[in-house]
């Protein structure tokens, strides 16, 4: 399978400072791809160069065939890679409604806004219970589960999960967890920033441990580590 | 008797213009967290447009609805010139009260060049005069009470009820998160302004037609628009309307009981006292959000 998306050398940054050091690295060839690493080593900075909220300062990036590199955020959710942002911050004062009729406001989105409704209240019930409310009001579980339904409202052809399980009690993460797998098997490839490694292990085929805004290592199927191995590279001994 | 009606009558008046104007400083500010010192020329400028269009002879009833639209590219045009390209700086805030001052700075004084200093007026929306609960009122001042109630409902059933207005209100929240959806926070920026001039503009035309123009026409009606904001919270667009009826009425009932020359002294004792008391504005919610 070829991969459908490629990053190719980016070098990116927030003002002087460079994050992204000539990373390179595929998705999409061997199934879900995973990345983890140190908290400040530029796993968020990527997925923001590759949504195209942060313009690289050089590198190519690859969707779907198509060059992505230095088009709008807009354009390219435009071609249908989702980017659900770290944090659930999301739009506090919107309902649950509101937010869905936003994840459908590209063209590409809203032939499709019916059915992924349905998809999204099927796959997470407790939002069609609060379907008014506003995002403010909800528990931090269910505001991470408005933000994975906004962006499968945007009709995703990859989806991109920046530490989705971000500090929720162990049953909300299990359930959200599940429902991760749940999109996946629907036939939704997934890239997923995620510092629970065995989540990683279980959703995704191929891993990248990113260090110091570069690939330090990459987890190629077949070459299953144990969580041992994981660790000692996490903490670099 | 008469004085209530006295004051009720000034207070709708004065707080629709008010409220009018208010609501687009409160838009911007939500939509781009700007402030937009510009907003009172926007409104002399509306006027004198639609002077202009009358003068070349067209009817009150074409010439007022062009300048609105011409105001709102005016808009859109100053916002793409003196604020978009500071977007993403540090202290944008401050560095856009500059901007926009400059800007409304040279407006004004292009306006007197273009127009002269000589005051002049446009037609009442409604010629003639009636009396209220024995007060005498112009038909125009009642044309104004009634006109603006309807034009801030179809605003806000336009940031409610459509998805465009639903994008507005989605912008003022989270820019990153409007960007992932596939927004074009660019163009909503643009819609903000333009919105404003529009509603400034339509404030100007109102004004013009009972009280002479002159190119500092808007400077008076944006320092109130300001202590509407500060007094209602500009976190929200009804928190400004509410407010502004509420200033209105203030200083109806004020110029009434202490004169016009009080007036002034006494709204920015409220003004203070508001800060002191509740900085994010009476009606405000601690975030920003347009609703």
């Amino acid at each position: 399978m070829n991969p459908i998306l490629t990053v190719e050398g980016i070098t990116a940054g927030y003002g002087r400072v460079t994050v992204l050091h000539d990373i390179s690295l595929e998705a999409g060839r061997f199934g879900n791809v995973g990345l983890f690493g140190p908290n400040g080593h530029g796993k968020t900075t990527l997925l923001r160069a590759i949504s195209g909220l942060l313009q690289a300062k050089s590198g190519r990036i690859q969707f779907d065939g198509q060059d992505i590199s230095g088009l709008s955020a807009r354009a390219i959710v435009g071609t249908g890679l989702i980017h659900v942002p770290q944090g659930n911050r999301l739009f506090p004062d919107l309902s649950i409604a509101d937010c869905m009729a936003l994840g459908a406001y590209s063209p590409r989105a809203r032939p499709h806004e019916a059915e992924n409704r349905e998809k999204v209240v099927k796959l997470f019930p407790k939002l069609a219970e609060r379907w008014r409310q506003r995002v403010r009001t909800l528990s931090g579980g269910e505001r991470q589960m408005v933000s994975i339904g906004t962006a499968l409202m945007s009709h995703p052809r990859l989806l991109i999960l920046d530490e989705p399980t971000l500090g929720l009690a162990p049953k909300i993460k299990d359930e959200l967890c599940a429902s991760v797998m749940d999109i996946s098997r629907g036939g939704v490839p997934l890239i997923v920033v995620e510092q629970d490694i065995e989540f990683l292990l279980e959703l995704t085929q191929q891993l990248y441990l990113v260090n110091h805004g570069a690939v330090a290592t990459e987890i190629k199927p077949g070459e299953s580590l144990d969580h041992g191995e994981i660790m000692s590279m996490y903490f670099g001994h | 008797m008469s004085a209530l009606a006295e004051i009720l009558f000034g207070g709708l008046f004065q707080g629709s213009l008010y409220a009018m104007m208010a609501v687009g400083l409160a838009l911007v500010w939500t939509t781009i967290g700007v402030f937009n010192f510009s907003h009172g020329v926007f409104m002399m400028l509306g006027a004198y447009i639609a002077w202009q269009l009358v003068e070349l002879g067209l009817p009150a009833a074409v010439a007022f609805p062009i300048a609105v639209v011409v105001m709102a590219g005016v808009g859109w045009i100053l916002q793409a010139s003196v604020v978009r390209p500071l977007i993403g700086r540090p202290n944008i805030v401050l560095v856009v009260v500059i901007t926009t001052l400059a800007a409304g700075s040279l407006i004004e004084n292009g306006a007197l060049t273009i127009w002269g200093p000589r005051s002049k007026q446009i037609p009442a929306l409604i010629d003639g005069n009636t009396t209220i609960g024995g007060v005498g009122v112009s038909l125009h001042q009642i044309a104004i009470i009634v006109i603006t109630p309807l034009i801030l409902a179809a605003l806000w059933m336009f940031l409610n009820r459509t998805r465009l207005g639903l994008a507005l209100r989605a912008v003022a929240q989270n820019e990153d998160a409007s960007h992932l959806v596939g927004l074009n926070v660019t163009a909503l920026y643009g819609l903000a302004f333009a919105i404003a001039a529009s509603l400034a503009g339509l404030a100007g035309i109102f004004m013009g037609g009972y009280r002479f123009m002159s190119p500092v026409m808007g400077s008076d009606p944006l320092l109130k628009a300001l202590i509407v904001v500060v007094f209602g919270g500009i976190s929200s667009i009804s928190g400004p309307i509410f407010a502004a009826y509420l200033i209105g009425f203030f200083e109806a009932a004020c110029s009434y009981y202490f004169g016009l020359y009080w007036t002034p002294a006494l709204l920015f004792g409220v003004l203070i006292l508001t800060l002191m008391v509740r900085p994010e504005g009476i009606f405000a919610s601690r975030s920003r959000g347009l609703a």
